[in-house]
């Protein structure tokens, strides 16, 4: 229908993103384990969601909001570590593929600007 | 940032985890989560949906238009946060203060942006506009001699036809109006709500029976793009009265409908943010003219 094309080209305009964030944290003090758990609350407290253990995404509605949650993944960085935040486009994740054993299956669903459920 | 809109239809227990909302059958696996400060507007209409205060408190915080729907699943209320905007308190008193003239000002701009956006809808889809444009130009102060009401019988009319009668109870497509506007209605409050604007205290309506006077104001200029899409859903559905969720979900797409101000277009949730912060504005003092968008 013409109002659904509308919305869709509304969306496009805005370059939908997803913010990968990659990481390798040390835990071998107390300590240390510690601030990675921290990390990975501070991550999903931002809306993200886990794919693989130490990789996270998140779905962001525009580039704008895209460079607001790379920001607030810098403040929270760890001290020690090693971390990734990759940005691609939603057209670009769309390409990905998944395995679960040597089973192909396909992408789930990126949340829409409406959902019924 | 475009918000995203969530429409609740099942028996499900919404919760929150890691300030994401979490979307569970009852004693169920979780089917959804979304990140609160995603969402702009939730529609919950089902009579056994549960959910945690913890949820509503998290709602409030961003500011998400929560609606509740009643047993005829019709809009019915909506969470209203107390807090949603820092310097509250002065702009709550400058709205109390705010002058009859000045008042009166506001509903007059009101009004020609209403009945111009009316005028332009009627030209886009090929009809006759230039009486309404006419009435358009003679809107006094405070619209004293109702040229809003002469406006709607000419734009009613030329829209839907000789036989068309606007009623709240009225025939087909009057219940997909009805149930746009009361949509509107909610997006425009939770937009005053977070300019710190009190929605009960109107500019224009007084009823002594209605909480929403202000947003019942504000939404007027806003009102042609629900016809717009009650327009084209009349052809689809020409004699529709209960409202599916195909039909529901149609007018959903409100939120994110183009709306143009001055030379930017952007979705009609973040456009209303616009207006209802000039209108804080107008009451301080700073500025004369209400931000209204121009239909096209």
């Amino acid at each position: 229908m013409k109002l659904e094309i509308m919305a869709q080209t509304r969306l496009n305009a805005y370059h939908i993103m997803w913010l990968f964030v990659f990481f390798d944290l040390p835990v071998t003090t107390k300590k240390e384990r510690r601030q990675a758990t921290r990390f990975r609350k501070d991550l999903l407290n931002d809306g993200f969601s886990m794919m693989q253990f130490s990789v996270y995404n998140r779905h962001c509605a525009s580039k704008e909001s895209a460079e607001v949650h790379m920001k607030r993944v810098k403040d929270f960085v760890p001290e020690k570590g090693q971390v990734s935040i990759l940005t691609v486009t939603d057209k670009q994740y769309g390409n990905i593929c998944n395995f679960w054993g040597k089973k192909s299956d396909p992408l789930p669903e990126g949340p829409k600007q409406l959902e019924m459920f | 940032m475009l918000k995203r809109t969530l429409y609740i239809s099942n028996p499900y227990h919404l919760s929150i985890k890691n300030k994401q909302l979490v979307v569970s059958e009852k004693n169920g696996m979780p089917l959804k989560t979304a990140p609160v400060e995603d969402l702009g507007f939730i529609v919950l209409d089902h009579p056994q949906i549960s959910f945690t205060m913890k949820l509503v408190e998290e709602l409030n915080e961003v500011n998400v238009a929560t609606v509740f729907c009643d047993s005829k699943h019709l809009p019915s209320s909506m969470l209203l946060p107390l807090d949603a905007n820092h310097i509250q308190n002065e702009i709550f008193r400058a709205q109390i203060s705010a002058t009859e003239p000045l008042k009166k000002n506001l509903w007059k701009q009101t009004i020609e942006a209403k009945i111009k956006n009316q005028a332009r809808l009627l030209s886009k889809l090929g009809k006759n506009s230039i009486p309404l444009k006419a009435v358009g130009r003679t809107v006094k102060s405070g619209d004293s001699d109702n040229r809003e009401g002469f406006a709607a019988r000419l734009y009613w009319m030329e829209l839907l036809g000789r036989n068309f009668i606007r009623d709240r109870y009225g025939d087909p497509p009057n219940p997909f109006l009805n149930y746009g506007y009361i949509l509107l209605r909610s997006a425009v409050a939770r937009a005053l709500a977070g300019s710190g604007l009190l929605a009960t205290l109107g500019i224009h309506h007084r009823n002594r029976y209605n909480a929403f006077c202000l947003a019942d104001d504000v939404m007027e200029p806003y009102r042609p793009y629900v016809d717009e899409i009650v327009f084209e859903m009349k052809k689809s559905w020409p004699d529709v009265f209960m409202l599916g969720k195909e039909h529901k979900a149609e007018l959903l797409q409100l939120m994110t409908a183009d709306v143009k101000i001055g030379e930017t277009k952007r979705p009609l949730m973040i456009a209303l943010s616009q207006t209802t912060a000039s209108l804080a504005k107008c009451f301080n003092g700073e500025q004369r003219k209400i931000v209204y968008p121009e239909f096209d």
